[in-house]
């Protein structure tokens, strides 16, 4: 008697089915009732999930992208090489991500080719957007070979990583700029809420401190990517690699929480810190999980040495980030606006249906494209594993 | 920038008839309905403070108009603009709905049309068609006892300052003449502002907040691209004086053997 072979449906298949079906009714309610009826946001909470965790989570967490990328082109680090595509593809992934939760937060989403013609240069945001459409072009072109080498016309593949080798470098150059404009300027957007958001948050150099935190967090979230790749895909990255990441995240860790404290002392709101309030509770929430217990742990050679505890650690970091980015966009409003904004479950559904999409494309670019070192053949098309679903 | 016009609303004079929250409603083609508060369908609105046992003070809310408007730098795409008129208007068919207008406005006065598919920004532009033909604000013109009056902003700051000068019941300011650097809205009271729930604003005009950051762009993509430029070169210059050296490029750098491009 033969035996039908069906394929295997595993745990995270069941998972990533129910958060897409979530994701598809949020997506309908959005579209076809409105902001009113799939969103929390008012007029006191104009800025709620979709920009505090898609855009400036979603732009944050793909800092790693252009920091890996200048440090093996530019700086010479040639160790990173070997992560260097996992992390374009990672900040590419992001950056669609934002731009398709652009489509939903927007409220007029057909029009968001406008500031490409109507100009605003006195908009911070004007410049955000062009700093987004030119840097997701630089990582499309960054990752464009790993597609183009698989195109069985070999006269076609050479010339076009010939023409990508001669533009590389300079690419990468002015992706390095562009990414520090857009990363700091996303802090820079909230320079005009000068008396609306909270004291421990407000800061003229929001800017530096929107760079600061993105680029540990970037790379956090990349390390992060990589060591799932290790564990569930196959791939082969040296572990000593993701242990030398870390210890650079720790310096940069300490930078951003010198400017910030230093920043909080000269403006003369040291005193919030110690009060008795919700903000105060977050802002430690947000300093303990992205500052002070990483730079603790990672201080540790045996945490630097675990794969596993260095995930964790990361993981610590890119939670504290996003604390952060929240606490931002949403906390540090309510005491000034009054109002109590919890986003409704079509946002989150929104919100995490993008996020699972860019994981699934992170997923199968990694196991059917060289995008990380292997120990395995390829898996085919009928391979059944269910560590790799 | 020239002449502007302006509205100066006079709280003392004031009797809360809402005639000209009705007369808004009206021109805009807006339902009569309020719940006494801004609204998509409500630009202006008379809120009532209750001062001590007995006594009420009627304050009109409307869009300040700002000499310098936040929202207008705000807006990406330039649909918010003040005019050479005063008013600062709103162009809805350049609008994207980001809505950073209302994060910006310190007033906090832009309403969204959160129940429309196809939502717009909604503010009161004081008029602008009718001011710009040499109407006055419909607000203005409803007004029964002239607590709402309009007219070249220089004047009516003038006027203003001569009638606190005049009666001393006039608490000694004028707000909106300093506020965010500026407003086309001015408000006179014999009770102090805070107890009528105006809000304490920066008294800077809030662009130059961006402006500073905004103008940092030249020297992050002069110094840093001049940076990473100068690094890469001498990142190159090491590897090809190790190749022409007839080292293997790998001892040097560290690196391992890679398929990678």
């Amino acid at each position: 008697m033969s035996k039908l072979h069906l394929p295997k449906i595993t745990f995270w298949q069941t998972v990533v089915a129910i958060i897409f079906m979530a994701g598809a009714y949020a997506a309908f309610s959005r579209f076809a009732l409105g902001f009113q009826q799939s969103t929390h946001l008012t007029d006191a909470q104009p800025w709620g999930l979709w920009v505090g965790l898609g855009t400036l989570c979603g732009v944050g967490l793909s800092a790693g992208g252009f920091a890996i990328a200048a440090a093996v082109y530019l700086l010479g680090f040639e160790r990173y090489r070997q992560v260097v595509r996992a992390a374009v593809l990672l900040s590419f992934l992001g950056y669609l991500s934002v731009i398709v939760g652009m489509m939903y937060e927007l409220g007029l989403p057909w029009r968001i080719w406008h500031p490409i013609v109507m100009w605003n240069r006195h908009s911070v945001l004007f410049e955000v957007s062009w700093c987004v459409m030119l840097y997701t072009s630089v990582l499309a072109f960054e990752f464009s070979p790993s597609l183009i080498e698989k195109i069985p016309l070999p006269r076609l593949r050479k010339l076009y990583l010939r023409l990508h080798h001669h533009l590389l470098i300079a690419l990468v150059l002015v992706g390095a700029i562009l990414s520090s404009l857009h990363q700091s300027f996303l802090g820079g957007l909230y320079l005009l809420a000068k008396g609306k958001l909270d004291p421990l948050w407000y800061s003229s150099y929001l800017p530096t401190l929107f760079y600061l935190s993105a680029v540990p967090a970037g790379l956090a979230a990349t390390l992060m990517a990589v060591f799932l790749c290790n564990r569930s895909l196959k791939t082969r990255v040296d572990p000593a690699i993701l242990s030398e990441m870390s210890q650079i995240i720790a310096p940069l860790l300490y930078l951003y929480a010198l400017l910030r404290f230093t920043d909080i002392v000269t403006h003369g709101v040291a005193g919030y810190l110690f009060q008795w309030r919700e903000e105060t509770l977050l802002f430690w929430v947000e300093i303990g999980l992205f500052v002070i217990a990483p730079v603790a742990l990672l201080s540790r050679a045996r945490v630097r040495n675990s794969p596993q505890a260095l995930y964790g650690t990361c993981s610590m970091v890119v939670m504290g980030f996003m604390a952060n980015r929240l606490n931002v966009s949403i906390t540090a409003f309510q005491t000034t606006s009054g109002v109590y904004y919890v986003p409704k479950w079509t946002e989150f559904a929104l919100s995490l249906a993008t996020v699972t999409a860019a994981a699934v494309a992170f997923h199968y670019a990694v196991r059917y494209l060289d995008i990380l070192p292997r120990t395995v053949p390829e898996p085919t098309w009928t391979a059944n594993d269910p560590a790799t679903a | 920038m020239g002449r502007t016009k302006a509205i100066l609303i006079d709280i003392t004079k004031c009797i809360g008839c809402k005639s000209c929250e009705a007369a808004c409603k009206q021109i805009h083609g807006f339902p009569p309905e309020s719940n006494g508060e801004l609204s998509p369908t409500t630009l202006t609105v008379v809120e009532q403070h209750a001062i001590g046992q007995s006594e009420d003070r009627f304050v009109r809310r409307l869009c300040m108009n700002c000499q310098d408007p936040a929202c207008a730098s705000a807006c990406l795409v330039g649909a918010l603009k003040k005019t050479d008129l005063g008013p600062v208007t709103y162009e809805a068919s350049k609008c994207i709905g980001c809505r950073y207008c209302i994060v910006a406005c310190p007033f906090s006065v832009p309403r969204y049309e959160w129940s429309k598919l196809a939502p717009t920004v909604k503010k009161c532009d004081m008029c602008y068609a009718r001011q710009a033909k040499g109407q006055q604000p419909a607000c203005v013109e409803a007004c029964p006892v002239q607590a709402s009056i309009s007219g070249w902003r220089d004047e009516l700051l003038e006027e203003a300052q001569r009638r606190i000068l005049a009666d001393s019941k006039y608490v000694k300011h004028i707000y909106g003449s300093e506020e965010v650097g500026g407003t086309s809205v001015f408000f006179l009271s014999d009770v102090p502002f805070e107890k009528l729930g105006f809000k304490l604003v920066p008294a800077q005009a809030m662009p130059i907040l961006t402006a500073n950051a905004l103008g940092d762009i030249p020297t992050v993509v002069l110094v840093g691209g001049g940076l990473l430029a100068g690094l890469y070169w001498i990142t190159n210059r090491r590897k090809l004086v190790a190749q022409a050296e007839g080292v293997d490029i790998a001892q040097v750098t560290g690196e391992k053997e890679s398929h990678h491009v």
